[in-house]
């Protein structure tokens, strides 16, 4: 470097060091170090600083001198959007309407209300069916043969589908007295058409000393009350 | 034989000792602290923004900081590299925030306001023309190489001090102050009727 040249750095650079001296003069020093010590303890927010909000705004400037990258973050941001009102809207809508959902306590009540109709359906049923075993064995059959025997056959179907219901909901007494009447059903369904009124009678005195129907008749009520 | 060492070990622990207690809150070892390093972050601030207000910010601002990032001192590392570099880094973020701000000023001014020339100072003599030349030409300069020059010539300090400052060897250090001065004669040769 030439003579002249260094001159002039030297004479640049010491002016810069006098216009800092000149600067720092102007400092109250012995102030200073407790104005900083109070912001430090008060935690207070940075003075003569950008805020957060325009922190954030500055760090995206470069977006807005690149439209593309500025269109994927704006996709990006619209297809999160998208997504989550997507996903959280079936769960609203079965809410509204109630066609998807119901709470388990009352799907357990709709069940034991099922199975109480079913129940009371069976046991009427049944009553006819014994009904008409008693007049056949007093005044010879009221109904053919093969009708009975259809209709016994058909009880028993619907006994089969009863019992998984009159177990799941502890309905004892009426699985003991449907599980009965089933035994009865079950001979029924098995007689000839030519079966003689003496073994209508044979069922009838097993109804009468059992008391089947008035067990029906008790057990109905209890059912009907409970509906 | 030199006491030099002696005395930055002892510095070292008073200065550990110092941060402890300002990790536990304690305010008159924090302003302790502040009292013998205000003036060098100042002038540190002041070289990068050569403004008095921004270096001001700038030095409470790095204060602030390691009153809160205190306990991530580590006792071996000079602490005056470690706190310029904390002023340092503030300061040029601080100043390339201005700098942006300035130009989106401009940006969206009218262009009868923008000056088509650079401002005039009182006197408009020769003497000031060169010296705006020499600021403007430092300022142009690539941010290492700038550093290294303002931390050399303004703020006077060796280049061990420059390296620990900006975490680079000497070597690193010496080669970029050798770039900017010239980068700057470069510059200014035109202003100088020197030969590039």
């Amino acid at each position: 470097m030439k003579h002249d040249e260094v001159d002039f750095f030297l004479k640049e650079t010491e002016a810069v060091r006098a216009e800092i001296r000149a600067a720092a003069d102007a400092v109250d020093w012995d102030a200073l170090p407790g104005i900083i010590a109070d912001r430090a303890q008060a935690g207070a927010p940075k003075t003569g600083r950008v805020p957060w909000a325009a922190r954030l705004w500055e760090g995206l400037a470069p977006l807005r001198m690149r439209p593309v990258l500025a269109g994927l973050l704006g996709g990006l941001l619209i297809g999160a959007g998208a997504m989550y009102f997507i996903l959280k809207a079936p769960a609203g809508r079965a809410g509204a309407d109630g066609a998807y959902y119901a709470s388990g306590e009352f799907l357990d009540r709709a069940e034991l209300e099922m199975a109480r109709r079913n129940t009371l359906d069976y046991l009427e049923r049944s009553q006819y069916m014994l009904l008409d075993v008693f007049e056949s064995a007093d005044e010879g059959p009221v109904v053919p043969a093969s009708l009975r025997t259809e209709r016994a056959r058909d009880l028993l179907q619907k006994k089969k589908y009863l019992n998984a219901q009159l177990e799941r909901l502890q309905m004892a007494k009426a699985k003991a007295l449907c599980d009965q009447i089933e035994a009865l059903f079950l001979e029924l369904s098995q007689m000839d058409d030519d079966l003689a009124a003496a073994e209508l009678g044979k069922i009838r005195g097993y109804v009468e000393e059992r008391q089947l129907l008035l067990k029906i008749n008790l057990v109905k009520k209890e059912l009907q009350s409970g509906v | 034989m030199s006491d030099v060492p002696v005395r930055r070990e002892s510095e070292a622990a008073e200065i550990a000792a110092l941060l402890d207690r300002v990790q536990r809150g304690d305010r008159e070892a924090f302003m302790t602290i502040i009292r013998r390093y205000q003036q060098k972050v100042f002038v540190m601030a002041y070289s990068i923004l050569r403004d008095r207000e921004d270096a001001l910010d700038a030095v409470q601002e790095t204060f602030l900081r390691l009153y809160q990032k205190a306990g991530l001192y580590r006792p071996g590392r000079p602490f005056q590299g470690w706190l310029l570099q904390i002023a340092k880094n503030i300061s040029i973020d601080s100043y390339r925030r201005r700098r942006r701000t300035k130009l989106d000023h401009e940006t969206s001014r009218p262009i009868e306001e923008i000056p088509i020339a650079v401002e005039d100072r009182a006197g408009d003599s020769a003497a000031s023309d060169l010296r705006s030349a020499f600021s403007r030409s430092v300022e142009t300069l690539a941010e290492r190489q700038r550093m290294v020059f303002v931390m050399r010539h303004y703020n006077e300090l060796p280049f061990n001090e420059i390296s620990e400052t900006m975490r680079i060897s000497v070597g690193t250090a010496k080669s970029l102050h050798f770039k900017a001065v010239q980068n700057l004669r470069k510059r200014l040769a035109p202003v100088l009727g020197m030969q590039p």
